[in-house]
Formats: C-alpha cells, sequence, structure tokens
C-alpha cells in the first residue's frame, strides 16, 4: 500500500514579536491507509499546529510534507485550497456550520467549491445526511439541530467529497459524554468502512478509540503505542 | 452558483442589518438620484426647448438689443449700454427690410398684466404686445376669429385688442369677444381677434397675451419707461432655409445703416437665430448639468465609503465563516467574487432605488413644471454602470482582505 501522508522533520515556527517560537521541532511521521490515529497532547504541545499542516492549512517552515506521494509542503494557497477540498475532510470541535444554512446546504458547500453541479450536489448531500443517520433533517438549519446532530452535519460535511482523510480536532469537545460516545461510534464505523481518521484529542478515553496514538510534546513526538483494533462501542 | 449565492448571502445581510444597509443604500440612492434627477431635468428641458424653437419656425430670426440668456455678470456690463431698438427705428428697419424677407414684423411687451371686462378681472399673469401687422405674419401666429393687428391700426392710433385663448376662456366664456370692451391699467380696447390656441410651454401658456397696436402700446402701457427708451424685437422670416444666412446679412447691413455704425463698430445689437437661442440655452443647461453632476459625484463618494464601511465590517464579522470555507476548499478568487459581488448587490440595489427615486423626482418637477418628461436611458445605463463601478471600486479592498485570510487564525476567530 502507499503511504498516505509521510512527514520529514517539520519544523514550524512562528515570530511573536522579537521572539522566534519554534511550534515544531522537528516531526517525522507516517499514517497507511485506514489508520486510526489519536493525536494527543496537552494544549500548548503543538498538537494543533500539526494538525494544521496535515490537513493543509498551514505549511512547513522546513521539512516536506507527502500527501498520497504529492510533495505539498511548497504549495502555494490557491493550490492548498485544492488539496483541501479533495483530499481532506475536517471536522472541528466547533462544527463551523453555516448558521442560515439548512443542514443539506451545509454538507453542500465542499461540492460548490469543486465544481459539482447543482443536482448532483444535492443529491450527494441527501445521501450523505443519511449514512451519517440525518435523513429526516435535511432542512433544519443548525439552531434547529441539537449539538451531536450538529456535529453529524458537520461530518457528513467532511465526507461529501470522498476525502483520503478525516481530520477530527477535538471532535466531542463540545459534546456531552452520551452524545461525545456516539459520535465516536459513528467515527469507529467509518473506520470500519476503510476511512483514514486522524483525531486530535486531549482526552484519553478519546484517543483509545484509534489503533495508533501518538504523543506530542513540546513540539516533538514524545511516544507511540499501537493496538492491533479500537475498542468497539 | 456562486453569483447566486453570493447575491443571496448579500440579501441576507442586508435583511439582518436593516438599518446600517438602509443608510448605506440611502446614500448611494441620494447619489444616482441627483445624477438621475439632474440628467432627466436636463433632457427634459432641451426636448421641450428643442420643441418650441421648432415652433417658432425654422426661418425667423429675431433681433433685440441682448441676448436672450445672459450668464454671469460681466455679461450685463458688456451689454447694458445698447441703445434701445425704438419705434422709429424698427419702422424704419421694416421698410427697408420688407423686399429682402418673406415677413418683417416687431414688437415690445410688458408681462404681469391684469384685463379686465366688465365686472370681471383676470389674474396680473397675462402678457402685452405692442406690436405691428408683420409680427404675426413673421411668427406665423394664426387667427381664429376676427383680424390681426394691422400698420393701419398703428398709423391711426387704434385702441384695439387681439386676444390670446385664454382671455376668451376667463373673459368670454359663453359670448363671442369681437366687438367688446376689455380694460388693461385703465384703458379701454376694443376686442378685432382672437388667437388661435397655441398651448403650454414650460409651464407657461401661450395664450395668455393680448396684442395691441405699438403705438397705443406706447401711448398707454410704457408709463414706467420713457418712450424712447422703450426697445422693440424685430422678427423678420426669410424667403426659404437656404437664405437665411443672407437674409441675416442683409438685416445687420440695414440696422447697422440705420445707427451709422462705423466699419469698427460692433454691432450694438443682437441677431438671434433659433440656433443661437440654442447655444445660448445650452450653456445654460451646462451650468445646470455640472450642478448636478458634482452633487452626485459627491454623495457617490460618501456612498462608496459606506459601502467598503459596510463590507468591512461583514468580514470581520463572518471571519471564522470565511476560514472554513477556505478549509473546504474555496480559493482566493471565491473569497473575492463573493465579496465583490454583495458589494455589487448592495450598490446595485441602491442604484435602482436612487434611479427610481430620481425618475419619480423629475416626472414630478417636470409635470408641475409642464415640461414634457423624457427618461434618459442613458443617464439609467450610466448610473447602473456608476453603482457597478462603485461596487467593484469600494468592495474590492474589503473582499480582498477577506480572501487573504488565514484560515488557520479565521477559524480561530472569536
Amino acid at each position: 500500500m502507499n503511504t498516505l501522508i509521510h512527514l520529514e522533520n517539520i519544523v514550524r515556527e512562528y515570530q511573536m514579536g522579537e521572539e522566534v517560537v519554534r511550534a515544531l521541532r522537528g516531526v517525522t511521521l507516517s499514517i497507511e491507509p485506514n489508520e486510526y490515529v489519536a493525536i494527543m497532547g496537552p494544549s500548548g504541545s503543538g498538537k494543533s499546529t500539526l494538525m494544521n499542516i496535515i490537513g493543509c492549512l498551514d505549511t512547513p517552515t522546513s521539512g516536506q510534507y507527502f500527501l498520497e506521494g504529492e510533495d505539498v509542503s511548497d504549495l502555494d494557497d490557491n493550490e492548498l485550497a485544492e488539496i483541501r477540498n479533495k483530499k481532506i475532510g475536517f471536522v472541528f470541535q466547533t462544527f463551523h456550520l453555516l448558521p442560515r444554512y439548512t443542514a443539506v446546504r451545509n454538507v453542500e458547500l465542499p461540492l460548490i467549491y469543486a465544481g459539482v453541479p447543482a443536482d448532483e450536489r444535492y443529491e450527494r448531500a441527501v445521501a450523505m445526511l443519511a449514512k451519517v443517520g440525518l435523513g429526516d433533517r435535511l432542512f433544519h438549519k443548525p439552531n434547529e439541530l441539537s449539538g451531536g446532530q450538529r456535529q453529524r452535519v458537520a461530518i457528513a460535511r467532511a465526507l461529501i467529497n470522498n476525502p483520503s482523510l478525516l481530520l477530527a480536532d477535538e471532535p466531542t469537545g463540545n459534546l456531552d459524554s452520551r452524545t461525545g460516545t456516539e459520535i465516536l461510534a459513528l467515527f469507529d464505523e467509518l473506520w470500519r468502512q476503510g476511512n483514514t481518521i486522524i483525531l486530535v484529542t486531549h482526552e484519553p478515553h478519546v484517543a483509545q478509540h484509534a489503533n495508533r496514538i501518538i504523543h506530542i510534546l513540546d513540539g516533538q513526538i514524545q511516544k507511540e503505542e499501537s493496538k492491533t483494533s479500537s475498542i468497539p462501542v | 452558483m456562486v453569483l447566486r449565492e453570493s447575491i443571496s448571502q448579500a440579501l441576507f445581510s442586508i435583511r439582518s442589518n436593516k438599518l446600517r444597509a438602509f443608510l448605506t443604500l440611502l446614500s448611494i440612492a441620494i447619489g444616482i438620484f441627483a445624477l438621475m434627477g439632474s440628467g432627466t431635468l436636463v433632457t427634459s428641458l432641451e426636448h421641450t426647448v428643442s420643441s418650441q424653437i421648432l415652433e417658432l419656425g425654422q426661418n425667423t430670426f429675431r433681433i433685440d438689443r441682448r441676448p436672450s440668456f445672459l450668464v454671469g455678470h460681466r455679461a450685463w456690463r458688456r451689454y447694458r449700454n445698447r441703445p434701445p431698438i425704438t419705434l422709429q427705428e424698427a419702422m424704419k428697419f421694416k421698410e427697408r427690410m420688407q423686399p429682402y424677407a418673406r415677413a418683417v414684423g416687431f414688437a415690445a411687451d410688458i408681462s404681469g398684466v391684469r384685463i379686465k371686462y366688465e365686472e370681471q378681472t383676470t389674474n396680473n399673469d397675462f402678457t402685452l404686445y405692442g406690436v405691428d401687422g408683420g409680427f404675426f405674419f413673421a411668427n406665423r401666429l394664426d387667427i381664429e376669429e376676427g383680424r390681426p393687428i394691422t400698420d393701419e391700426d398703428l398709423l391711426l392710433n387704434r385702441p384695439v385688442a387681439v386676444v390670446g385663448a385664454d382671455v376668451v376662456r376667463s373673459l368670454f366664456p359663453a359670448s363671442s369677444p369681437l366687438g367688446q370692451h376689455i380694460f388693461i391699467r385703465g384703458r379701454r380696447l376694443q376686442v378685432v381677434g382672437v388667437l388661435k390656441a397655441r398651448g403650454n410651454v414650460m409651464g407657461q401658456s401661450l395664450d395668455k397675451v393680448v396684442f395691441v397696436p405699438a403705438t397705443i402700446f406706447l401711448r398707454y402701457f410704457s408709463q414706467n419707461v420713457p418712450a424712447r427708451w422703450r426697445s422693440f424685437a424685430l422678427y423678420v422670416e426669410s424667403p426659404s432655409a437656404e437664405s437665411i444666412q443672407e437674409t441675416i446679412d442683409q438685416a445687420i447691413a440695414i440696422l447697422r445703416g440705420l445707427r451709422n455704425l462705423k466699419p469698427w463698430e460692433e454691432n450694438n445689437f443682437e441677431v438671434q437665430t433659433n440656433e443661437a437661442i440654442g447655444s445660448q440655452f445650452d450653456s445654460f443647461m451646462q451650468y445646470l448639468q455640472i450642478f448636478g453632476l458634482g452633487t452626485g459625484i459627491i454623495a457617490l463618494l460618501a456612498a462608496g465609503i459606506g459601502i467598503m464601511n459596510i463590507m468591512l465590517v461583514a468580514v470581520q464579522e463572518r471571519t471564522r465563516e470565511i476560514g472554513l470555507r477556505k478549509a473546504v476548499g474555496a480559493k482566493v478568487r471565491h473569497i473575492l467574487t463573493q465579496f465583490v459581488l454583495e458589494a455589487l448587490t448592495l450598490s446595485q440595489l441602491g442604484g435602482i432605488a436612487g434611479i427610481v427615486l430620481g425618475g419619480i423626482a423629475a416626472a414630478l418637477v417636470g409635470s408641475s413644471l409642464g415640461f414634457q418628461l423624457v427618461l434618459p436611458l442613458d443617464w439609467i445605463i450610466g448610473s447602473v454602470l456608476i453603482c457597478t463601478l462603485l461596487g467593484m471600486i469600494f468592495g474590492s479592498y474589503p473582499a480582498w482582505k477577506a480572501a487573504r485570510l488565514d484560515p488557520v487564525e479565521a477559524l480561530r476567530y472569536e
């Protein structure tokens, strides 16, 4: 199998006034297709920076990043946007749904930028919402949905363009524990269907769902744990 | 898709910030209104005047003491010392000009005249003309009933009058005025003719008129101005359209001769052709147009700043949305297009409001002044273009700011 993600000695520095902050100090990491990876670390450890780089929202100061064999560490904004559109599905802690849009239109959004025609967009969005269990909430707006339902809409949006990688940043952080468990179960299911999932979290019980846990501390990989399979719920 | 999306987005943000959007739209509307309003007015005025000029007759020209439209204080200085065209001069001119023209006539007038008949009196908005027999021919004024003023009336000092249709309308609704006696400023005049109705131009009736022989005019009605200072206008109709310039030259030569002007002296009178009056009118219109344009540009500048402001606020408020859109694959041009289109929607809405307002205002003013209303298509198109430009110019900076946002920062924005 081709390696999905290969990070080679990634360094990310920020200029904060006079000072240079080194958020990542040489991270080397490979992730294969259909892995279920959790990235753990306390706040300030650099895990968010790492996630931004893996998600092509940010580029490294030095080092190389190969996504499906393509070097993406030196692309410009528009090229990165295209990569994000085609290969990466984001799930955020705060959902980031557009408040005025119905569930269907929120899910359609990535397809708009992919240039998919309106009819097809609509059909695919409806199918995807059904898949995450929201077939009866197609035309509700975010404020008419519960937290768990909102996160499902966000997951449907992340999956709509068949990404190579599902990137979830604290996906249960804004949910109560029961709803959080449901959402994690959905991730487990998506993983079993063949998706590659990267979870960023600071909660050990969330990380336990993954079959590989990467601990980040002070901008470096501190240790890795591997398991043969994730915990079924 | 991006187009429809952006327009509905723009409408949404207008709805969600009604007051702010209203103020912005208002400023655009005022700018376009000023542009449009003055445009419509100017076009309508021009249209009216040119149809009026046409009405005066293509081949008729007028010789006056001074030009009809004087713009600026210098003009008055230049013309104030010109001698009046006296009755004697007018009569001599007519005698010598007659062989070269189809018709020659002259007239002097006073306005603000009341007409009395038995117990009834009209408003004081009638104009009294002291004319000769040729005046009616040179101006192609048709007589409905009775006869025009003749040169014999002048010679014999007959106290007779030819009245306009409005005189008949207000004083003789049922009977014929012919042979009746009317009073103007206490002077008794016998009505001998009625002029054919001519209608309105620029909100003024052309039928609020009374004509009397020029000699009677000077004797009875010139009380404030000594008769020798009363200036007459000479009307000449040339035999054909081709010969008008020749006829003008002839008229100038005759009047210069009468006045013994030396070859190096300038004409101390003004030849006014339709064309000359038209060009005087044009320069007057230009002032009006520049004024409207200036007001409009200032208002539109303010409107543009308003657009920029509302768009900058929108970008700020929707930073997280922009971050999300970029995260799911929006490119720089997508975000740019979205916000520029929003600005365009705003400016076009304002523009449409302005066009409608401007059109209505012009219609109101036009109808109250009796213009023929001409909605200037070129001004409407111009307004739409200006609004487009406005949206583009003042919307592009906020849009550029939005498109350049760093997605990581934008997503984290609180």
